[in-house]
């Protein structure tokens, strides 16, 4: 107990002042419900996304806004990590990995763009995060890179030098970076699991919790796009599909894929947590919908499990794990609102893709 | 000692008085407004809602709206006055949604430039970057490859269309570099964005442009160009901040209206919050709500007069709704304290608001918390320190945000005590400059004891702060007779945890427990003493449980009698007792950090000092800055731990020790409807 107390008592004191300063539901309803994209910023003016007013006011730039929070996110992160020590901090890069693989993704998106599609593009580049987040590696030489073996070469000392080499063919071949981009996002569930299995008992159990819920989502999501967007076939499906889920194993996603329905899923759910019925209530007509209501009810377990983590024994992983978890969807949902704002989108569709 | 007497308000008007009442109820601002329909549920059938012209959701939006645009400038909104209030009218909110889109646009306009400005600035570092990254000279085979995104020309052009050929490209992220001239043509080197390429092609041919070899000088002008790049930004950039300038006074221009608008939507937002409160029967309107009783006789006059006496006002004391009050709701709290106690009242509130008609407890905490604050911090140099940060505090949150104000008064009362604690234990920035005034603290600690006092040794100090926390425990439990008292509940008044027995039995400990001491622990009372002091109250308690369970099933409620509820009572009366014993022993022993904490200073100070003496004998100097230094920074870490330290303990110790005998804590404040309301 003594060693928890000394490892956690004042990174989670830290990450809980800060928990308390996340965004109420009633301040997102009213972003929503304002009608211009100035009236947003001024209500983030009193929130810790004041930075992205500030930009905006002195640029007029509202995607450098999101970048300069997106610095000052990985640099706390960074911080975290600096206090932490042993198997909490490894947990913490295994984290902040999350950050560092969606900055990858953009580079090579945007070398993707510009040397397979032939495309100049956007200004994308010019919005990329350039510090180094856990690895050392450079994003213009990806963005500026000729052909994949230049990226390959730039990532060396890197776990992504594997993962690209491995992809490389296929990108090539098949025009897409789909598969690899998969690949990474498996790299990343793959080694979180790994880091979580090897902490203290009590912190693995919540860790492995916590993370099999997210994965949960991730292939919920993936279910979604899989079926709106591709035409996978089911083996396809399950070689993709991120195992380590908490609620969601394969054999029930590949149910749900192929014969579009949710039943099992949702009476699977609602065995452990009754009091979702609420939601379920909800008809939903078609598969999408219904998968919809899946992700609904997930995010609700989600918001559970960090709901017993916050109010159970303080010490342990789980405060900084739900920190992680809460911060990123806040941020997700701020920068959704602010581009719907900005692109003058209705009430009813930002709610819709928040 | 107790919190202001307040009185509830039933009034019927007549309905064409509703817009003149609402008015003399916003400027009084005294009344918080309530639900009828929640009071008497069974005349809702036969009232409706008085249905605002406007919808105050849309007016608190555009008031809102309007607050964001000022908020930049720095303008602080003030609350509306009596004369506003005389002026309203009601507000167009279409119209005033109109304005405000056109000054939007405005602004949009100056922000589109700024972002046209933002681009070219960072396309312009991105060059930079890029020509710093990849090596140290500039080749065309190498740019073509290495330099992604931008490109490189080196040729000639005629004279006369070099400044055409620099206006053209002005508003285009590029370099133009004049080479050495040899010939009738001016040669140039022009590096950009390759996305620019078609663009800065037709500039080009219709400058009479003609392509070059890369010459050796030209493949090192790589500072020259990182020049030109850096002074074109430093260009945008004062560009950008001109703009921002422009979007500021333009928001500027508009501030006076703003505000006048403002103003206009706040009075009209407050007088439909009042009345939506308000209830419509065929001809009448009607209301209820809570208000200060000294606040009663100005109120009822102002509404007989603006209805000219048609209208119907019934007073009700809580005490007469006792049962309405603790069915359907409660009665709002006013704190009456001076404006001194202001500090100590924000440490009752964030502990929570006293239920109505029980002690608050502000000046008693006042007294407590300087006493623990005081024995934990005696130094009378430290002290001053805490009353001059405190008075800049003050200084510099007057008319912000008032907890920090209050916070800043409590540390010029915290300096003080410790000034005057300090003088008692003759403490001066840890030094004994003059002789105490009460017993000699630090000699004590330091095991320097200078003739006979009162107090000679650690025991006694804590021996103080046991006793201290006796009287406080004794206090808590005084407050918690009186509320019940006036509560009228006397079953709890006997047989609750801090009720007459478990006083009797605390008491009764305390007599056990000195005799004990001053036995110098080998001796307890007698038996008959025990017994009546202490056995006695532990065996009536068992009698809780029973009573409870006879009052309940009189009730109605509670569990049916079985064979097993003899052994319930007699478990629940063990645990009762093991709480009532360990709970106030625990209390009591918890007031020993108070001196605990007191030793630690006076420790910490001595170790500085010793520290400071070791220094100086190791220097050759009659006064070695080492020892200066360390006796400096010795005081600035103890007045900055043991303050907060002591300042928490003092927090901690009447939260937990001294309001959990008597504070209940599920008070409302009272919130009246007024012009200077918040929201």
């Amino acid at each position: 107990m003594a060693s928890s107390i000394r490892k956690y008592a004042f990174i989670n004191a830290k990450l809980r002042a800060r928990i308390s300063k996340l965004i109420p539901d009633t301040l997102f309803h009213q972003m929503m419900r304002v009608g211009s994209l100035e009236e947003v910023l001024a209500i983030l003016r009193n929130t810790p996304y004041s930075i992205i007013d500030e930009t905006y006011a002195k640029t007029g730039d509202l995607k450098l806004g999101e970048l300069e929070l997106l610095k000052k996110e990985v640099s706390l992160h960074i911080e975290i990590e600096k206090y932490v020590k042993g198997d909490v901090q490894r947990l913490v890069q295994a984290l902040m990995l999350g950050y560092e693989i969606e900055n990858l993704k953009n580079a090579v998106r945007i070398f993707f763009d510009r040397k397979i599609r032939n495309r100049e593009g956007d200004d994308s580049h010019l919005y990329i995060l350039r510090q180094k987040i856990v690895h050392d590696f450079s994003v213009d030489r990806i963005i500026n890179a000729e052909n994949i073996e230049e990226i390959v070469k730039s990532l060396e000392n890197t776990p992504y030098t594997r993962l690209l080499s491995q992809h490389s063919e296929a990108i090539l071949r098949d025009g897409s970076l789909f598969f690899f981009e998969v690949s990474l996002d498996h790299f990343y569930y793959g080694n979180l699991l790994e880091t979580a299995e090897h902490m203290h008992p009590r912190d693995r159990k919540d860790s492995l919790r916590i993370i099999g819920v997210e994965i949960d989502l991730n292939n919920v999501d993936w279910i979604i796009r899989f079926r709106k967007f591709y035409d996978l076939s089911l083996e396809q499906v399950l070689g993709l599909i991120i195992p380590g889920g908490f609620q969601l194993s394969g054999e029930l996603l590949s149910e749900t894929y192929s014969s579009q329905g949710v039943s099992r899923i949702v009476q699977g759910i609602m065995r452990s947590h009754p009091g979702l019925s609420t939601i379920v209530n909800s008809q939903a007509a078609d598969s999408i919908s219904r998968l919809l209501l899946v992700e609904r009810l997930l995010e609700q377990i989600m918001l559970f499990e960090i709901k017993r983590i916050l109010t159970g024994y303080p010490f342990t992983i789980g405060i900084i794990l739900s920190y992680f978890l809460l911060k990123h969807r806040e941020m997700n949902k701020v920068k959704a609102i602010l581009n719907a704002k900005q692109y003058h989108l209705p009430e009813e569709q930002i709610l819709g893709i928040v | 000692m107790f919190t202001a007497r307040m009185i509830k308000l039933f009034a019927v008007v007549l309905d064409h008085d509703t817009d003149k009442v609402t008015e003399e109820l916003l400027r009084e601002g005294v009344i918080q407004l309530i639900n009828i329909s929640r009071v008497e549920p069974e005349w809702q059938e036969k009232i409706s809602d008085v249905t605002p012209q406007v919808s105050m959701a849309q007016i608190a939006d555009i008031r809102k709206r309007i607050e964001g645009y000022l908020a930049p400038l720095g303008i602080h909104l003030e609350s509306p006055k009596e004369i506003d209030l005389e002026g309203r009218k009601p507000v167009a909110l279409e119209e005033v949604s109109r304005k405000l889109d056109r000054i939007a646009d405005e602004i949009r306009e100056i922000r589109e430039r700024q972002g046209s400005v933002q681009q070219e600035i960072l396309r312009l570092e991105d060059i930079h970057r890029q020509i710093q990254l990849f090596g140290p000279g500039l080749s065309r085979a190498a740019l073509r490859t290495q330099y992604s995104f931008i490109d490189v020309r080196v040729g000639t052009v005629p004279m006369q269309h070099v400044k055409s050929l620099h206006d053209e490209t002005r508003e285009i992220p590029s370099v133009i570099l004049q080479l050495k001239k040899d010939g009738e043509d001016q040669p140039l080197l022009i590096l950009y964005m390759k996305r620019d390429s078609d663009r800065i092609s037709r500039i080009l041919d219709e400058a009479g442009w003609k392509d070059s070899e890369l010459s050796e000088d030209v493949r090192n002008l790589k500072p020259e160009i990182a020049q030109d790049i850096e002074k074109k930004i430093s260009e945008l950039m004062e560009e950008q901040e001109s703009l921002h300038r422009v979007s500021k006074t333009r928001m500027g221009e508009h501030s006076e209206e703003l505000q006048r608008l403002w103003v206009q939507l706040r009075v009209n937002e407050l007088f439909y919050r009042v009345q939506s409160h308000f209830k419509h029967s065929s001809r009448t309107v009607i209301f209820s709500g809570w208000l200060p009783e000294s606040k009663r006789t100005a109120l009822e006059n102002n509404i007989r007069r603006v209805t000219s006496g048609r209208c119907f006002l019934e007073w009700y004391t809580p005490d007469l709704h006792k049962r309405e009050v603790e069915k359907e709701e409660s009665t709002p709290v006013l704190f009456k304290n001076p404006r001194f106690l202001a500090p100590f009242q924000m440490l009752v509130k964030n502990f929570g608001v006293p239920e109505y008609g029980t002690i608050d407890p502000t000046p008693f905490v006042m007294v407590t918390y300087l006493i623990m604050f005081g024995l934990m911090f005696a130094d009378v140099g430290q002290g001053a320190v805490l009353v001059f940060l405190g008075m800049l505090g003050t200084f510099f949150f007057k008319g912000k945000k008032e907890q920090l104000r209050n916070l800043s008064q409590l540390i010029v009362w915290c300096g003080a005590v410790s000034m005057t604690t300090g003088v008692l234990f003759g403490s001066y920035f840890g030094l004994p400059w003059f002789e105490p005034v009460w017993f000699d603290f630090h000699g004590i600690i330091s095991g320097r004891l200078q003739g006979q006092s009162v107090i000679n040794d650690i025991f006694d100090i804590l021996a103080i702060t046991v006793y201290f926390g006796i009287a406080v425990i004794g206090c808590g439990l005084l407050f918690n007779w009186i509320n019940i008292v006036l509560k009228g509940k006397w079953t709890e008044l006997v047989f609750d945890k801090g009720g007459l027995l478990g006083g009797w039995i605390y008491f009764g400990g305390v007599y056990v427990a000195r005799y004990m001491v001053m036995n110098g622990y080998k001796k307890l009372p007698d038996v008959s003493v025990i017994f009546w002091l202490v056995g006695l109250p532990a065996l009536l308690l068992f009698l809780k449980t029973p009573l409870y369970f006879i009052r309940s099933k009189r009730k109605g409620a509670g569990k049916k009698f079985t064979l097993f509820t003899p052994i319930d009572f007699g478990m629940e009366w063990v645990v009762e007792l093991l709480e009532v014993f360990a709970g106030y022993l625990s209390n009591t022993l918890s007031f020993m950090r108070v001196g605990g904490l007191g030793i630690a200073h006076a420790s910490l100070m001595i170790s500085f000092f010793e520290l400071a003496r070791m220094a100086q004998e190791t220097s050759a100097m009659q006064v070695s800055p080492w020892s200066i230094l360390i006796i400096i920074v010795g005081n600035v870490l103890v007045i900055g731990l043991e303050g907060l330290t002591a300042g928490i303990q003092a927090l901690r110790l009447n939260y937990y020790e001294f309001f959990t005998k008597f504070f209940r804590g599920s008070g409302e404040v009272f919130s009246p409807v007024s012009l200077s309301s918040r929201d």
